[in-house]
Parts: structure tokens; C-alpha cells; sequence
């Protein structure tokens, strides 16, 4: 109705204004606020955010959960995604172009905050499949060439240096990181060798038990 | 003469000044852009800046996946490639429309009355960073059917992040040219389904002022706030280019109705995620007052605009499933048009509805399926000429197959080329308010039913 139309204009314009106002205020609250990690590092840690979650703990299980993951295991990942020696598939999709122009200082600094955040809770499974996969993961299976994986992961597969903490993770991440290092998609000599003769089952049962930790 | 209401001085002011600021930003923005189109895709120069394949972005382009989202929502400024070359990309479509009974006369000036060959669109794109927190997308457009040279789809933005309860909240503000451009969930009409369709084929006469009424004519300023990765809002207002502004911009402003004052547009949308989906559910909604075809004198038309929309995604590793519908009601009053003779009611209601799912595998082959309709107050004087039945009431249904052989990178000459290949077809139910002679010159709906192959680069 022609009767509305001014106050509708100047309603409107003074949502603008109110609008500019906080839109102002977040701006000058964003710029004073005190990083408390590296400029490099903080704006580059929220381009990661985007998959891997604010808190490191990502949603969709195409991305790995970073929080309390080894430092050392995340610079040699991040070099590996820079220098394109680490090339399975989602390698290429993502984290080639995510690396290309990380230096050694910006990766440092983004290895030690993700390693600094909690890591994530674990999330039950198949009872069936947890118990089979903590035995694998315990004992390891002769018959198919699979070691004992706390060696190197840790008892409660926390990891350790170079070795990556596998508790709490994905599980579809892990099933698809096995499965990688079986057909070496994912090379790295170590774990192809034992992983080149295991099953999709134990692979199934090892990843549930690794995500309920 | 317009009644000026209870219209306060200080309000004016305010409205003066606003214009002044949207004038100022339509120049900077005009200033900042060298080039600026329409259905603007994965764009090679975003690949090129954060080093990402497509695929990264895009669920099948033009949907967003999440991190696609975020991507616009952070202001096109991620980096991580590198590439050095600017962010400027091409793109370049056509097509083969087939309708099932040709249009005597040509389907468009120029053409024949069907099995047409066409350049659909030529555009050049800027995409990308421009400083730390701001960024672009910006089109130009050669409509080869028109053969017109104008802008296209624009939104230049500032974006930062700050923390609110102890949650991230990133917010913006964008300069853009056309209401829902600045959306990121494929639900509402600038980004929504069907992606391309054939300018060389009848559709619906209808369509409510926020399904592209003012694309390219207005300016508008938006704020956008998105916290915890959850709520989104956004509020804006539109205001009309002059004749000759739209002119310098190649838009042809010849029937085009101005808004008086500002038009508002809002948002909000709530967007849960958990595993491999992600779910929105929104509001958005535009109103306007405006002078019908811009002749002053005869007082003027407004009309409120809500719609409500929601999108499933689910992101598997090779393969996704994708929903997306909305629905938008839109309540005319046609004071001016009336006067004109342009509308024989006082006030018309319209509502669109727009729902597909899609399936896609390893992000290269998809399928598409969707329903359209729209339906609304009959109307002789706004309808008549389409529609022998004088009503706006249309619906129907699309199917697509889709090949997009570079989603995953292009071929080791040229890695940025993205190509998309599909194959549409548009059926009717009901066109312009009838199933048989609809027009009254003895035309069914189902003649207007069509085949739309097209191929689609981007370099």
C-alpha cells in the first residue's frame, strides 16, 4: 500500500544503520582481540577449521580429527601434502593446495596447537567388532601378516612422535587410511608391509575399536 | 501524488543519506571491478588461489558443499595454491534446444523456429582475494541469444571472524548486485535449481520479485552474520540503478520496474551437520515498493516476498546425495499497475515452489530430478497475453544427467579447465494457467516441453 512506503524505506533504513553499527563494533572487536598463537598460524589454522573443526574435532569423517594428534606425526603430514610425496586421493583434493605454501615455521606452529587441543572423546561401537579389534590391535594377526600395532601407536594408541595418535579418530578416516597403506595409494613402506595382507573385516573391527577410544 | 504517510524529516535525512552511501559503493564497487554475468559456476581462478580441485567446493557446481560455504562466507579470501596468476577465469557455454512443437516466428530473433544451436553465454570473471579480509565474485556476461553485453552476478565482500559465547562467529558485509546472490545454500533463487536453462524455449510467465526481478538492476548492501557454524542471518536493502547507470552496465532497463526508496532483504537459516550430512532449514524474504515500468505519476505497487527452503546434503567419499526445495509466497498490491492497466486486481498473491534431488558419483556423473510450480491470484490484465485463462499457474518437472570429467583436476596442458556436460529435459503439467491451448492461439503445454543439451568450460 502506497501509505506504508515511507515508513517502510526509512524503517529499512534505519535497520541499516543499526545494522552497520554492530557490524562496526564486531569489526573493531575482531581487530583488538589478542591471538594468542603466530598471525601465520592463526589465520591459517581458521582455513583448517573449515574441515577439521573449530575445536580440531571435524564432523564429517572425510576429514581426520587433528586435536591431540602428535606433533611430529602433523609437520612430517604437512611436508608430505607440500612436497606431494603423501598422494593418496583426498591428498590431492584437499591438502596438496591447503600445503603449497605452508613454510617450515607455519607448520611448526600449526602441528604444536593441534597437538595442544584435547583430543576427542571416543564413540562406542559393535561390541563384537571393538573386542576383535582391541585383540588385533593388542596381539596383531600372524596369519595375515599384521603386527602388533600398540608397538609403535602406543598401548592406548595415543602415538608417539612420528607415529600418529589413532584414538578417537573416524573410523571411516581409518578404515579408508588402511585400506590406502594395503594397496599403497597412501605410500609408506612401513605400514604397507603390514597392512598389504589384511582383511576388509579387521580393518572394519580395527578402525571401531581405535574410534571408541 | 504519493501520500507521504507519517514520514519523519529525520527519517528522510536518513533515506538521503543511505542513497548517498549506496551511490558511493555502487562507484567503488564499479571502481574496484573492471569486469563484473549470470549462473557464475566452479570458478578456475578459486581452484587456482587455494590450490584445491573443484570438487573441494562443489558438490557437482554449482552447489556449495560446506567448505564451499565457508569459503564464500570468509570472503573469498582462503589461499593456499600457488599460482601466481590473477584470479580472473572465463566461461564460455552452448547449447542444442529441441522444444516438442517449434514457435513460428523463431524461438528468438535471430533463430529458428527450433532445434536450435546457440552461445548461450560468453563470460569473464574476477574471483578471489583482493586484501586480507576482502574478496570477490565478479561477472560479465555476452548473452549470445540477447547479444547483449552487461554485468552479471557481483558480490564483493569484507569478512572477519570473532568469537560470540564462546563460539565463532564469522560475519560480513557484502556489495552486490542481486537479491540471494550473497546465499550460499542452493535453495534460493540467484544459486538455485535448475542451474542453466534454455533461453530458446517458453516457461513460465510468472515468477515473484525475489526470483531474479532485480538481478543486475539494483545495488544492494547486505550484513551477514554466521555463528558456531549453525545460524545464519542476514539483513540487506536494494536500491534501484538509474536508466542510465543500467545502460553503462549493459542491463537494457526498458520495462523494468525501480524501487522506491530501499527494499530490505533478510535471511536466516539454521544449518545442523553431523557424519557425512548436513541439513538447512530457512527463511528469506525481500519487500518492495515500485514503479511499475518506471513511469512516476500513477502512485506505485508493493509487493512482500517470504520464503522458506531447506537442503540435505550427504557427502560420502566418492559419491553424495543432494536435496534442495523451496517455497516462496508473494502478496501484490497492484495500486499503480492497476491505474496503468496493467493489473485488473488491486492484490494478487503468487507462490513458486522449486524442490530436485540429485545423486552424483565420484563428483563426475550425476542425475537430477526436479518439480517446479507456480501458482497464484488470476489476473486478465497481468496475464491475459500469456495465458487464456488469465492465471499464473505452471508446473512441471525436470530430469538432468550430468558428466563433469575435471571436477578432480583438469588435463596436465591446462589443470584449471572445468567442462560440464548435461542433458535436460523440461516437461509441463500446466503452463501460463492451461494443459491444452493455454494461449488461446491453440498451444498446449506440452509444446513448450524441451531437450537442452549444453557443454559449459571454464578456464
Amino acid at each position: 500500500m502506497i501509505e506504508t512506503n515511507a515508513p517502510t524505506g526509512a524503517r529499512a533504513g534505519l535497520a541499516v544503520f543499526g545494522g552497520m553499527a554492530i557490524f562496526t563494533t564486531l569489526t573493531l572487536l575482531a581487530s583488538c582481540a589478542t591471538p594468542s598463537k603466530e598471525d601465520a598460524v592463526v589465520g591459517t589454522e581458521h582455513v583448517c577449521s573449515s574441515c577439521h573443526g573449530v575445536d580440531g574435532k571435524s564432523v564429517s569423517p572425510t576429514f581426520p580429527r587433528l586435536a591431540g594428534q602428535q606433533k611430529a606425526y602433523l609437520v612430517v603430514q604437512l611436508k608430505a601434502f607440500r612436497d606431494h610425496t603423501r598422494a593418496d586421493p583426498h591428498a590431492h583434493t584437499y591438502m596438496w593446495g591447503m600445503a603449497a605454501r605452508l613454510d617450515d615455521a607455519t607448520i611448526d606452529g600449526l602441528a604444536a596447537f593441534y597437538a595442544s587441543l584435547p583430543p576427542a572423546e571416543g564413540t562406542p561401537g559393535d561390541p563384537a567388532d571393538v573386542a576383535a579389534g582391541k585383540k588385533l590391535f593388542a596381539e596383531g594377526d600372524d596369519a595375515h601378516n599384521v603386527p602388533a600395532c600398540g608397538g609403535c601407536h602406543g598401548d592406548q594408541a595415543q602415538g608417539g612422535d612420528v607415529f600418529p595418535r589413532l584414538a578417537g579418530q573416524h573410523r571411516d578416516y581409518i578404515e579408508r587410511q588402511l585400506a590406502a597403506f594395503s594397496s599403497n595409494a597412501r605410500a609408506n613402506q612401513i605400514m604397507h608391509d603390514n597392512m598389504k595382507d589384511i582383511t576388509p573385516e579387521e580393518i572394519h573391527q580395527l578402525a571401531a575399536y581405535l574410534r571408541s577410544l | 501524488m504519493q501520500h507521504q504517510g507519517n514520514f519523519r524529516p529525520a527519517s528522510k535525512k536518513a533515506i538521503r543519506l543511505l542513497r548517498r552511501l549506496v551511490a558511493a559503493t555502487a562507484m567503488a564497487v564499479l571502481g574496484l571491478i573492471p569486469v563484473g554475468i549470470r549462473d557464475a559456476e566452479a570458478l578456475p581462478s578459486f581452484a587456482r588461489q587455494t590450490g584445491q580441485e573443484c570438487a573441494a567446493c562443489h558438490n557437482g557446481f554449482p552447489e556449495l558443499t560446506p567448505y564451499g560455504r565457508l569459503f564464500k562466507l570468509n570472503g573469498y579470501t582462503f589461499t593456499g595454491g600457488n599460482s601466481d596468476l590473477p584470479p580472473i577465469a572465463a566461461m564460455v557455454y552452448g547449447s542444442y534446444t529441441h522444444t516438442q512443437a517449434g514457435q513460428s516466428g523463431g524461438a528468438a530473433p535471430g533463430y529458428g523456429s527450433n532445434n536450435n544451436l546457440t552461445l548461450d553465454q560468453a563470460s569473464l570473471f574476477w574471483g578471489g582475494k583482493i586484501a586480507d579480509n576482502i574478496g570477490a565474485f565478479a561477472q560479465m556476461t555476452y548473452d549470445g541469444v540477447g547479444k547483449r553485453l552487461s554485468w552479471d552476478n557481483t558480490d564483493v565482500r569484507y569478512a572477519n571472524t570473532t568469537s560470540l559465547l564462546g563460539s565463532e562467529l564469522v560475519f560480513g558485509l557484502s556489495l552486490n548486485n542481486n537479491p540471494t546472490v550473497t546465499d550460499v545454500w542452493n535453495t534460493t533463487p540467484a544459486w538455485g535449481y535448475p542451474w542453466v536453462a534454455s533461453a530458446l524455449s517458453i516457461g513460465p510467465a510468472a515468477a515473484t520479485i525475489v526470483e531474479g526481478g532485480f538481478a543486475g538492476n539494483v545495488v544492494g548492501a547486505n550484513i551477514y552474520a554466521y555463528w558456531n557454524r549453525l545460524i545464519y542471518a542476514e539483513a540487506g536493502v536494494y536500491k534501484t540503478l538509474s536508466n542510465r547507470s543500467l545502460t553503462t552496465l549493459g542491463v537494457d532497463p526498458t520495462g523494468s520496474s525501480s524501487i522506491k526508496n530501499l527494499a530490505p532483504y533478510w535471511r536466516l537459516a539454521v544449518e545442523p551437520k553431523w557424519g557425512r550430512s548436513s541439513w538447512e532449514a530457512g527463511l528469506f524474504g525481500m519487500a518492495a515498493t515500485m514503479v511499475p515500468g518506471r513511469v512516476s505519476g500513477f502512485g506505485t505497487d508493493h509487493a512482500v516476498d517470504v520464503g522458506i527452503d531447506t537442503q540435505y546434503q550427504f557427502l560420502a567419499d566418492r559419491d553424495s546425495i543432494s536435496f534442495q526445495g523451496s517455497w516462496i509466497t508473494e502478496n501484490q498490491s497492484l495500486s499503480a499497475s492497476q491505474v496503468l492497466g496493467n493489473a485488473s486486481n488491486g492484490r494478487d498473491h503468487l507462490r513458486s515452489l522449486h524442490a530436485k534431488a540429485t545423486y552424483y558419483y565420484d563428483q563426475t556423473y550425476g542425475a537430477t530430478f526436479g518439480y517446479f510450480k507456480y501458482d497464484g491470484t488470476s489476473d486478465a490484465n497481468q496475464y491475459s497475453a500469456v495465458s487464456a485463462a488469465n492465471s499464473p499457474n505452471s508446473d512441471g518437472w525436470i530430469a538432468e544427467l550430468n558428466y563433469i570429467p575435471f571436477n578432480h583436476g583438469g588435463p596436465a596442458f591446462w589443470p584449471w579447465l572445468n567442462m560440464k556436460l548435461g542433458l535436460q529435459y523440461t516437461w509441463y503439467d500446466k503452463l501460463n494457467g492451461g494443459t491444452t491451448n493455454y494461449d488461446g492461439a491453440g498451444h498446449n503445454a506440452s509444446d513448450a516441453n524441451t531437450l537442452y543439451l549444453y557443454s559449459w568450460f571454464a578456464f
